[in-house]
């Protein structure tokens, strides 16, 4: 056998990526509704039929909070295994992770010596320092998501966001626009907010460079910037940074196949 | 036996024990109750050993803010809904106030306030000094005068000595349980049942040992130490890493080795000493409570390395440490990251594990367990 199959099924998207000897030869992103397998399948079956593979010619690893309701999986990881191992396709040399995606971040460490995972930790089930959180205060601040990061970077005071809170931090948004706050100083507080939150994670086990930075919030150029700023050190972020969840559980499930 | 059918079993024996004329004394602190003292005085020690979920920590919000302790929170959320398993907390005549923490006296005051149950005070040093012990030796003489006031008789000299020597033999048991090779779940069922119904339970942990004793189920899962808070009936905990691939081998908590290893030694039961005198002794000797300072994270982790390098030479297995902490739980959260670090700096792998008794939680906890189980 040589394609695998990762699927990452995770709150806000769902990830589905072809590898064939050892190489990324497609993928599909949707967002994840309520029907976690229903979306899952569609993309199986739509990369399938893309590079005409029957079921049999692949092995699936599932990965990704919604791992479980993927029966057609040979097998499941979780999303922190599968991100360390996804992580190494782009960077082998990475030492750590941080993964923020749509409802949780996690900070991971890799062994140098064996590219395991060493330690990791994660935000429990608080929204505050995720991309959900992110959402919300795009939301208030009535900007597309895909904007938010940009306008954060155009303020030279970022406003003081306290709150570790979601549904707290928006109101201190609502009373920040009552006080006339502009936009922009609002959204770059509201990322320093996110990068701090994740930064005292991270550092709580002893991240250090070389650190990927993945999952859908990487693709946020603002948090990348304070989160660098937090740590004090440059990271680096993945060609692909929402796959490497999907990427980890294809290359795991080649491992495990002997391949 | 599920635990529903248990716990309606457990309330039709408390229920025939107080038509007897026995008083039912509850608490929620653990550590230092003398459960003897209240058992010579012919009276029902009631631990509060059960775990919440979401209608009960809702429930509490009455009279807590939900960043309290969650178990707190289930505590008084389990009086002011009264579930049909838990049904005997009717029976409940009076509860005991005292300072395991803050939270354990702020439940159990709202409890006595506001669902009128009396109070009965033992409050206990956090230190083992000189002072402390003649402090812990006034707080048992005056709960002795308060249980003897109600019970209208004196409680006789060698009724507590027969009551300490009653729990002594139940707690060797439970440590013969604990050394049993059977998967974790059914220890801790046996832990959990046998703790609430206390020395009454000794015929079913004797026939269930005896049954037990030649078995050496081979552990599939990956051995797991749980430190830190206990794991109390109705919790789904065990399952998570049970499902997850784990298996506890160990429970280092209160439901457990905390509870079983505060034993006396035959030598010093069979000398003249007077029973209060060999309480003090106990609660001077108890270094594993998580609140005896100053050197309980040392002792702790002295005593985890210990069993690490026991198993790995016996079983030629790692095992893993999950410390489970409830959330709020200022104490055991504020401790655990020097725990973990102290630990992995031994080579030994932890995972802190935070939570409360929420259902919503159990899909990143069993992401957590589960790449904690992959990792090792």
């Amino acid at each position: 056998m040589k394609s695998f199959i990762g699927i990452d099924i995770g709150s806000l998207a769902s990830k589905v990526v072809l590898l064939n000897e050892g190489k990324l030869v497609d993928y599909r992103v949707e967002r994840s509704t309520f029907d976690f397998k229903r979306v899952g399948n569609n993309l199986f079956n739509d990369i399938l039929e893309k590079n005409n593979l029957n079921k049999g010619d692949v092995f699936i690893m599932s990965t990704g909070y919604g791992r479980n309701t993927i029966d057609i999986a040979d097998d499941r990881i979780t999303e922190i295994t599968a991100h360390a191992r996804g992580v190494q396709y782009f960077f082998p040399e990475a030492h750590s992770v941080i993964d923020i995606g749509g409802q949780d971040s996690k900070a991971i460490l890799i062994s140098k010596k064996t590219g395991n995972v060493m330690d990791f930790q994660m935000n429990d089930k608080c929204a505050a320092g995720t991309g959900r959180f992110l959402e919300v205060m795009a939301h208030a601040l009535e900007v597309p998501i895909e904007e938010i990061g940009e306008l954060a970077l155009n303020s030279n005071q970022p406003s003081a966001i306290s709150s570790t809170c979601t549904v707290f931090a928006e109101s201190e948004v609502i009373s920040l626009f009552a006080r006339g706050t502009s936009k922009h100083d609002i959204a770059a507080g509201i990322h320093k907010s996110i990068a701090r939150r994740v930064a005292g994670m991270s550092k709580r086990i002893g991240v250090a460079p070389l650190l990927v930075f993945c999952g859908g919030v990487a693709k946020n150029i603002a948090v990348k910037k304070f989160l660098e700023e937090e740590l004090g050190y440059e990271i680096v972020i993945p060609d692909h940074p929402q796959l490497t969840g999907a990427i980890g559980a294809a290359l795991i499930a080649q491992e495990h196949n002997g391949n | 036996m599920e635990n529903l059918e248990f716990l309606l079993e457990y309330y039709t024996s408390l229920k025939e024990k107080k038509e007897e004329g026995k008083k039912v004394i509850a608490f929620i602190s653990h550590d230092n109750i003398p459960e003897e003292l209240i058992d010579a005085a012919g009276f029902i020690p009631l631990r509060m050993m059960f775990a919440g979920n979401d209608e009960l920590m809702d429930a509490s919000h009455d009279f807590l803010p939900p960043s309290t302790c969650s178990f707190a929170q289930s505590c008084i959320g389990a009086f002011s809904i009264k579930p049909n398993n838990l049904k005997f907390l009717d029976l409940i005549d009076y509860i005991i106030i005292s300072n395991h923490c803050v939270s354990d006296i702020c439940a159990s005051e709202i409890i006595s306030k506001y669902y009128n149950i009396p109070q009965l005070k033992f409050y206990v040093s956090y230190t083992k000094t000189e002072n402390s012990l003649k402090y812990f030796k006034l707080e048992l003489n005056d709960l002795r005068d308060k249980l003897e006031e109600l019970k209208g008789s004196a409680i006789e000299t060698q009724d507590l000595m027969n009551s300490i020597v009653k729990y002594n033999n139940f707690k060797r048991k439970l440590s013969e349980l604990s050394a049993l090779i059977i998967p974790g779940s059914q220890k801790l069922k046996q832990f959990q049942r046998a703790i609430l119904t206390g020395p009454d339970y000794l015929p079913e942990l004797e026939d269930f040992l005896h049954t037990q004793k030649n078995t050496q189920i081979n552990e599939k899962g990956k051995p797991i130490l749980l430190t830190g808070c206990s794991i109390f009936i109705n919790d789904y905990l065990n399952d998570l890493i049970e499902e997850g691939g784990g298996d506890i081998v160990f429970f280092d908590t209160w439901v457990g080795f905390n509870y079983y290893s505060q034993i006396f030694d035959d030598d010093l039961i069979n000398s003249s000493i007077d029973p209060i005198d060999l309480l003090v002794e106990r609660f001077k000797n108890n270094l594993f409570g998580d609140h005896s300072v100053p050197n309980f994270l040392k002792t702790k982790i002295s005593q985890i390395e210990e069993f690490y390098k026991n198993y790995r030479n016996t079983s030629g297995k790692k095992v893993g440490v999950i410390n489970h902490i409830i959330k709020f739980c200022d104490h055991m959260s504020i401790m655990s990251s020097h725990l973990k670090k102290q630990l992995q700096e031994k080579g030994i792998q932890v995972l802190n594990l935070e939570r409360d008794y929420s259902r919503a939680n159990k899909g990143q906890l069993s992401t957590r367990i589960e790449a904690f189980l992959e990792m090792m």
